[in-house]
């Protein structure tokens, strides 16, 4: 690849970026999903935990994993308002005919997916830090920092997932956003560990790179991880998953192309 | 060399909640010349959006193939969008962003780096009048502004063809005059090929080179404006405006090259194969009716609309 054409694929991909910045800073309802229900979330299971007199062992347990869900869901978000708001606007056959991939697409949209889910990580470790005591950083930089690698990785795969349904459902596909983060928290031990779950859950369970992140972080609160290397499976998942979800994408966008569906979302 | 060589072109759109599928082109051939005005016209349901959807790679056709600007259209995609652009009528850019983010972002989608960029979207906000406007966000400007803007977006990365659908759909006389201008010296001074679609006789005889009829999938004539109303007309209208009793349609009829004879008040239209041939007789038998007097003759030139109404109804 030349120099140039190099040039110009960094300017497509931040051109979705700049797209995400753009609406964040224009659009109040987009910085109060960042925002607002997270910190909602939070607290009101902070607060639940108290109320039901949980040890600090436990709490730790629960915020961990309300604090991965936010990560994951505000990761997803940017990538899957990337092609929602062209929907909404009406503007994506303008988007389509430029000389874009999926690649421009999901990089661009991530680079903002990945900044503003570590803003909200960051700020939830901190207000559980002072409101529940909840101490993120004595496990250490480093490990923190895998531990959000691997959720900002993870959430990849559910955003692009989200962008192919929109290519077949329109804006509809926002519903697929809140039933893939819903199945999470069924099935991924946010709440509660997978162990406690029926078999064939805890197969789904195994399935998903989230699980494993969420096993490699607890074991570093007392929590027994269960695997050998729960971080590199969860990797190799999540790398799994976001190659599997770039190929749905591919179909989807192709499938519409044949249907006519692009221009249909476009009028 | 061609700007678009398509042959055989053929898009169905598959069954949708209980309607049946829709066969929108049926076989299309068409070949354009690099910086003609090429204009399709038809009527709603012809398929001329899918047409242009399928020149500029936004739709798959089923069957057919072709090249845009010497690139293949089934599979050099990706090139092909680097070297055209799109509007419509009723543009939809992206709501809350202003002018200028609008055009800076549509400039990064092509990859024009940030200098180039910046001076292509001064240009193009100083050539569409923009300037006052360029921190107004999309949703706050006029239809007027909006298309505008959207023809702006469109000439961002210096497109050798350029696709227009319905470019003045909803604009007010004075504003679709201008876009008209506008386009006209685009093509005349950059050699820019254009492609539009329009149900604006007057518009598409004003702007285009070339032009085609579509309808229902076919299409069933193509060429310059003013053989297209020669050759679908079948002949030239002469009317005359007289005073005096009912004429004698039978001595009219019967005069050679005579096609139809329409009689009105005060006024008889006559379609002949050519009003240079049959003009002269046809004024002498009208002279020779006694009590009659001519009061003027008008030899009427067939619109584009003529054409495209009779073709409408013309079963092919």
């Amino acid at each position: 690849m030349s120099l140039l054409s190099l040039q110009k694929h960094l300017i497509k991909t931040s051109a979705f970026a700049l797209k995400n910045w753009l609406i964040t800073k224009k659009r109040i309802f987009h910085l109060f999903e960042i925002l607002f229900w997270p910190f909602i979330g939070l607290i009101s299971v902070g607060l639940l935990t108290r109320f039901l007199g949980l040890e600090s062992r436990m709490v730790e347990f629960v915020l961990i994993g309300i604090i991965a869900l936010s990560v994951v869901q505000i990761g997803q978000l940017d990538i899957a308002y990337v092609i929602l708001y062209s929907i909404w606007n009406k503007s994506l056959k303008h988007e389509m005919v430029a000389p874009i991939n999926g690649f421009h697409l999901i990089a661009g949209s991530w680079v903002m997916g990945i900044i503003h889910s570590l803003l909200i990580f960051l700020l939830l470790c901190l207000f559980s830090s002072f409101a529940f005591h909840l101490n993120f950083f004595s496990s250490g930089i480093v490990r923190l920092s895998l531990f959000f690698s691997g959720l900002a990785f993870f959430a990849v795969s559910v955003g692009i997932v989200v962008c192919a349904l929109a290519f077949r459902f329109g804006g509809r596909a926002h519903v697929g956003a809140m039933s893939i983060v819903s199945i999470l928290i069924l099935v991924s031990g946010i709440y509660y560990p997978v162990e406690i779950l029926p078999g064939s859950l805890q197969f789904v369970a195994s399935l998903i790179p989230l699980t494993y992140f969420l096993r490699y972080f607890r074991s570093f609160y007392g929590f027994a991880s269960g695997d050998s290397d729960p971080l590199l499976l969860g990797f190799l998942l999540s790398a799994a998953y976001n190659i599997l979800s770039a190929y749905l994408l591919y179909l989807s966008i192709r499938n519409a192309k044949e249907k006519g569906i692009i221009i249909r979302l476009s009028e | 060399m061609k700007a678009i060589s398509v042959r055989g072109i053929h898009k169905t759109y598959p069954p949708i909640k209980g309607k049946k599928s829709v066969h929108a082109l049926r076989g299309i051939d068409l070949e354009v010349e690099e910086g003609t005005i090429f204009c399709i016209l038809g009527p709603n349901g012809a398929g001329k959006t899918t047409l242009i959807s399928v020149l500029t790679t936004l739709l798959f056709p089923d069957k057919g193939e072709g090249t845009i600007c010497g690139l293949d259209l089934l599979r050099q995609r990706g090139e092909i969008r680097e070297i055209i652009n799109v509007t419509s009528g009723n543009p939809n850019l992206t709501d809350n962003f202003s002018v200028f983010e609008n055009l800076n972002y549509y400039g990064m989608l092509y990859g024009i780096p940030k200098a180039l960029r910046k001076a292509k979207i001064e240009t193009l906000v100083a050539t569409f009048d923009l300037e006052a406007f360029r921190d107004t966000p999309f949703n706050q400007l006029s239809t007027g502004l909006k298309q505008r803007l959207a023809l702006s977006k469109s000439l961002i990365n210096n497109p050798k063809i350029l696709f227009l659908d319905e470019p003045t759909i909803g604009l007010d006389p004075q504003i679709s005059e201008s876009v008209r201008l506008t386009l006209k010296e685009l093509n005349q001074k950059e050699g820019l090929t254009i492609i539009l679609t329009t149900h604006q006789m007057d518009e598409a005889e004003f702007l285009s080179n070339r032009i085609a009829f579509l309808k229902e999938g076919e299409i069933i004539a193509e060429g310059e404006a003013e053989k297209l109303k020669k050759g679908l007309r079948f002949g030239d209208l002469i009317r005359f405006h007289y005073i005096g009793p009912p004429l004698d349609l039978d001595r009219v009829s019967a005069l050679e090259g005579i096609l139809k004879v329409e009689v009105r008040e005060k006024q008889i239209t006559i379609l002949v194969d050519d009003r240079r041939k049959r003009l002269d007789s046809l004024i002498r038998i009208l002279l020779s009716e006694q009590h009659i007097a001519l009061q003027d003759v008008e030899v009427i030139e067939p619109d584009l609309e003529d054409v495209f109404i009779e073709l409408a109804k013309t079963p092919h």
